[in-house]
């Protein structure tokens, strides 16, 4: 149960064997004698918030990155038995590592199952080759399909795969031969992100060189992969988001449903207890602030969640959700009707954007992919208006 | 009746020329082979002082020079140069600016030969019965030919040119002689230094401390301080503060003025408004019979609505309208009201180049964004009730079931281009329901072609047009001609069904379905999408005769949005409000 007391754990490793070119994340490849004093300072860190969560019980966690995969089997487990050791983990908790295709090696997965991970999380981004190649990614389908075999015969039965629209030169077609290719391997999850060319990536020195595919491609992009997996059973519960019943992730919808959870690792954001606050962006600082014991410098641009941003945020991630927004709850939650807040929503289910059915309002396929616009129309985040 | 022998050794002249054939550098260089600047102290091309004049290699306001030449005869002269007005645009100021010389040297450029404004120009000289005397230019470029350039002169113009002084102003080349010739062919004054007053404004502009300071030629009599000037068109009268003369540095004091002589007076006159161009200066106490011919009010032929695309700086839209009418007194305006646009003005302007040139300053000068309409021209309607209007705003224009006859301004328009671009051109003009007046052979490689062309072709983008079908070799000139009766309409846009007043405009019927087309294309392309799709429509009253869509947005959203992305998230929303906000005020 998510809703008393219960607590999401984030373990951030900002490791990976190289860049790509599209990445903005806070990572970087890194030498062994680094990873292990990362490895270090995290358990430290893990340990000493421990106090802080007493009386909670984690029953989501996720490691992700970088790579963290490239830790090796050993010292993901290490950190796994340090959670155990100070953190009441709910026995169903649903625990998930990311890895990529290629940092299969040997007894990797059987180690990470044995220490009671249940589900991994797989960038694959593309089976098309050339598309991976041109995003700097250093595998390909078959490094894929061999580390998706190792992890099923490891006995993981719970697998998500990343995959990208918009990727330069993708096209409708090439979009379908990778949608194919994922309905082949039967996963439980599946990703759909769109590219985004972030400021200091590679991709953005070269933007005006790149053959990125126009708005309105993506949306058809956008659409062509829902009707694709929804009809090969899949629901679309999230922006990008598609999962088989019961198989959503339940450590991002956290996030969606301003459920509570501590993020370690630089530049790992956490929401506990009203306040939201993040550590700095800086691998080297962190283990020296670890190191030297000072726990508060890994407490950054923290801020209280006044009850006016509660509720926009509330509506702003809940709305993600193509289960949207219970009518009831909010109002039981926020002392007012939705629509007394934010207006008549008449014209955009009339539009076709929005359905407002069994005391819910959601968005529809059309009405997310356009979601910005209408949530711009309604949240001001404490802005005077 | 004897010159006097002060007039003897004055010399009256402007110089004129087609636009780059070298007029602001000759002028450069008289004033520096008579020293009446030293190359040192020359700002580069010291007559054309505005910023903008200089940027766009034309002179917009006249000026006045008096410059101070030892003749080889060993007598020195007065030779006071007037520039002109260099477009279209200007071409009555040129008009009156002529009027006050008695010779003007006709600048041609070896390379180009004759071009529509160098006839032009020379056909309002020798309208205002000026001596002309031609100068050919740019000898130093490989390509001159300067026997070619002086027969087509000879030939086109009518105008003996063959021993005619041969120059590179760049260069410096042969100023001498043209100095020489100013003296020797152009031919002194002859006023009446006893007639009462007549002085020919040909110049005003505002000055902060001095008031309006007027040039003028004075004609016959004597202008002195403490006199009391009446201005004839107006019957105004004014006390003369000072007289003088200009020289290369401002304005020079004199004790006075008399026939002949090219100077400036001030009166504590408040506005350019009453000093106008053309006007006659006469003294009260002892009036001129006559005013001298040729003046005109000047009316402006050109109107758009300007507005401040910040509604909250429209006090700053109409302070900046009136300092520059100041200066300018064929600038033009009135209030204004856009349903769309807000409030702004009604501008009226002498042309294209006016109206680009003031878009220009306001924004330059005095900081402001502005948004502006279609130009229009001023049509004529008679109503079934017999009633006449003059419309120079769209949003004004009756009911088509009210209107009996509708007129519009037509313009003969003159072009010259070399003959490879001929059938091009008369497409152009034939498209733009030109009507065919003559052509006429200046040699055997360029063609002067005459056409009537309705002035609302012509303001829109015929320059362009022109420019691009002759590869830029075509010249253009044109004047008003008259009204002739026409089949116009007023073409309205409709965004979502709601009529945007500031795009309507009034065109030719035949013409309404391909404007109609383009603009709605246009604004398919540059209104942002919405989140639901907006149909754009063109209508001639309620029949609509184009359309278009701005497509419903396709995509706006976040597509990844974990716990790191949220405070981002959060900031970006914030300023997405601002410029919301921002976008609706």
């Amino acid at each position: 149960m998510m809703t008393t007391n219960t607590l999401g754990l984030y373990l951030h490793v900002p490791f990976c064997a190289a860049k790509c070119r599209y990445c903005d994340f806070h990572s970087a490849p890194a030498g062994a004698e680094l990873r292990v004093a990362y490895v270090t300072a995290l358990c430290r860190h893990i340990a000493f918030m421990a106090k802080r969560a007493e009386g909670y019980t984690v029953d989501t966690l996720y490691i992700g990155g970088g790579t963290p995969t490239l830790l090796g089997a050993k010292p993901l487990v290490g950190i796994l038995d340090t959670v155990r050791k100070h953190y009441r983990v709910a026995a169903d908790a649903e625990i998930t590592v990311e890895c990529n295709p290629v940092t299969n090696a040997a007894g990797l997965f059987e180690g990470l199952r044995a220490a009671g991970v249940n589900r991994l999380s797989i960038g694959l981004q593309s089976a098309i080759d050339a598309e991976l190649s041109l995003l700097g990614r250093a595998h390909t389908r078959t490094d894929f399909e061999r580390t998706l075999a190792a992890a099923r015969a490891a006995g993981f039965d719970n697998i998500s795969a990343d995959i990208m629209l918009g990727i330069p030169d993708q096209t409708r077609e090439s979009l379908g031969e990778t949608l194919d290719f994922l309905l082949g391997a039967d996963l439980s999850h599946i990703s759909a992100y769109c590219l985004r060319v972030e400021e200091g990536t590679p991709f953005f020195r070269m933007r005006d060189t790149l053959a990125l595919p126009t708005d309105d491609t993506v949306a058809d992009m956008q659409e062509q992969a829902a009707a694709i997996l929804k009809k090969a059973g899949y629901t679309h519960y999230e922006v990008s988001n598609y999962a088989r019943a019961g198989r959503e992730s339940r450590h991002n919808l956290r996030y969606w449903k301003c459920a509570p959870y501590l993020g370690f690792g630089p530049a790992a954001h956490s929401y506990f207890e009203g306040v939201r606050f993040a550590a700095p962006r800086h691998t080297a600082g962190y283990i020296d602030a670890v190191t030297a014991g000072d726990f508060d410098r890994l407490v950054i641009d923290a801020a209280v969640i006044t009850p006016h941003e509660a509720r926009e945020e509330y509506v702003m991630l809940g709305m993600r959700l193509f289960a949207g927004v219970d009518e009831q709850e909010f109002a039981a939650r926020f002392g007012a009707a939705f629509t007394d807040i934010y207006g008549t929503i008449d014209h955009y289910v009339a539009a076709g954007l929005l359905t407002r059915e069994n005391g819910r309002i959601a968005f529809t396929e059309r009405g997310m992919l356009v979601s910005n616009a209408i949530l711009s129309e309604w949240l001001d985040f404490g802005e005077d208006t | 009746m004897a010159i006097s022998k002060k007039q003897a050794h004055i010399r009256n002249f402007s110089i004129i020329a087609h636009i780059d054939h070298g007029k602001s550098t000759l002028a450069d260089r008289l004033l520096e082979a008579t020293q009446t600047v030293t190359a040192r102290e020359m700002e580069e091309q010291l007559l054309d002082n505005m910023e903008l004049e200089r940027e766009r290699g034309i002179t917009i306001k006249a000026r006045a020079v008096r410059l101070s030449y030892t003749a080889s005869d060993g007598e020195v002269y007065d030779l006071n140069l007037i520039d002109t007005p260099g477009h279209v645009d200007f071409n009555y100021e040129v008009s009156r600016s002529l009027n006050a010389c008695e010779g003007a040297l006709l600048v041609v450029d070896a390379t180009q030969g004759i071009e529509a404004q160098t006839l032009a120009n020379a056909y309002l000289a020798v309208d205002a019965g000026l001596e002309i005397l031609p100068v050919v230019n740019k000898i130093d470029l490989p390509s001159a030919d300067i026997d070619g350039a002086r027969r087509e002169i000879e030939d086109v113009i009518g105008i003996p040119a063959m021993d005619c002084p041969a120059v590179s102003a760049k260069m410096g080349t042969n100023i001498e002689e043209v100095l020489e010739r100013i003296v020797t062919d152009i031919p002194a004054p002859s006023g009446d230094e006893s007639a009462p007053l007549k002085a020919l404004i040909f110049d005003s502009y505002y000055d902060s401390y001095l008031g309006v300071v007027v040039y003028v030629r004075v004609v016959d009599g004597q202008l002195k301080s403490g006199d009391t000037i009446r201005m004839m068109s107006t019957g105004q009268t004014f006390q003369v503060v000072d007289v003088g003369v200009m020289d290369a540095f401002g304005l020079a004091k004199r004790a006075s003025l008399s026939a002949g002589e090219v100077g400036y007076l001030t009166a504590s006159i408040k506005s350019v408004g009453d000093t106008r161009v053309g006007d006659t200066v006469t003294l009260a106490d002892n009036p001129a019979e006559e005013p001298l011919p040729g003046f005109k009010a000047v009316q402006p032929m050109v109107y758009a609505g300007i507005y401040p695309a910040d509604g909250s700086r429209y006090g700053d839209l109409r302070d900046a309208l009136e300092k520059l009418r100041l200066n300018d007194a064929a600038l033009t305006f009135e209030p204004e009201t856009s349903i769309a646009l807000g409030f702004g003005y009604r501008c009226g302007f002498l042309g294209l180049l006016h109206m680009e040139i003031i878009e220009e300053r306001l924004e330059r000068e005095f900081n402001l964004d502005l948004i502006t309409t279609a130009p229009s021209v001023i049509y004529e309607i008679t109503k079934r009730d017999g009633e006449v209007l003059r419309i120079d705003n769209p949003t004004n224009y009756p009911d088509p079931a009210e209107i009996e006859a509708a007129y519009e301004p037509v313009v003969r328009a003159s072009i010259i281009t070399p003959t490879e671009y001929v059938g091009g051109l008369m497409d152009l003009c034939q498209d733009r329901r030109g009507e065919f007046v003559d052509m006429k052979y200046l040699d055997s490689t360029r063609v002067e072609l005459h056409y009537k062309l309705p002035l609302n072709e012509i303001i829109y983008d015929f320059f362009d047009a022109l420019k691009s079908r002759s590869r830029g070799y075509a010249s253009l000139d044109y004047e008003l001609e008259g009204y002739v009766q026409s089949k116009l309409v007023k073409l309205d846009f409709l965004l979502n069904g709601e009529q945007v007043d500031a795009l309507s405009f009034i065109v030719h019927e035949e013409k309404a379905y391909g404007r109609a087309r383009r603009i709605a294309e246009k604004l398919k392309d540059n209104i942002p999408r919405q989140l639901f799709e907006i149909p754009i429509q063109a209508a001639i009253g309620s029949k609509i005769i184009a359309r278009e869509t701005v497509k419903a947005m396709r995509k706006d959203v976040l597509a990844k949005c974990y716990a790191a992305i949220l405070p981002v998230r959060r900031s970006c929303w914030k300023s997405r409000r601002r410029v919301k906000r921002r976008c609706a005020s």
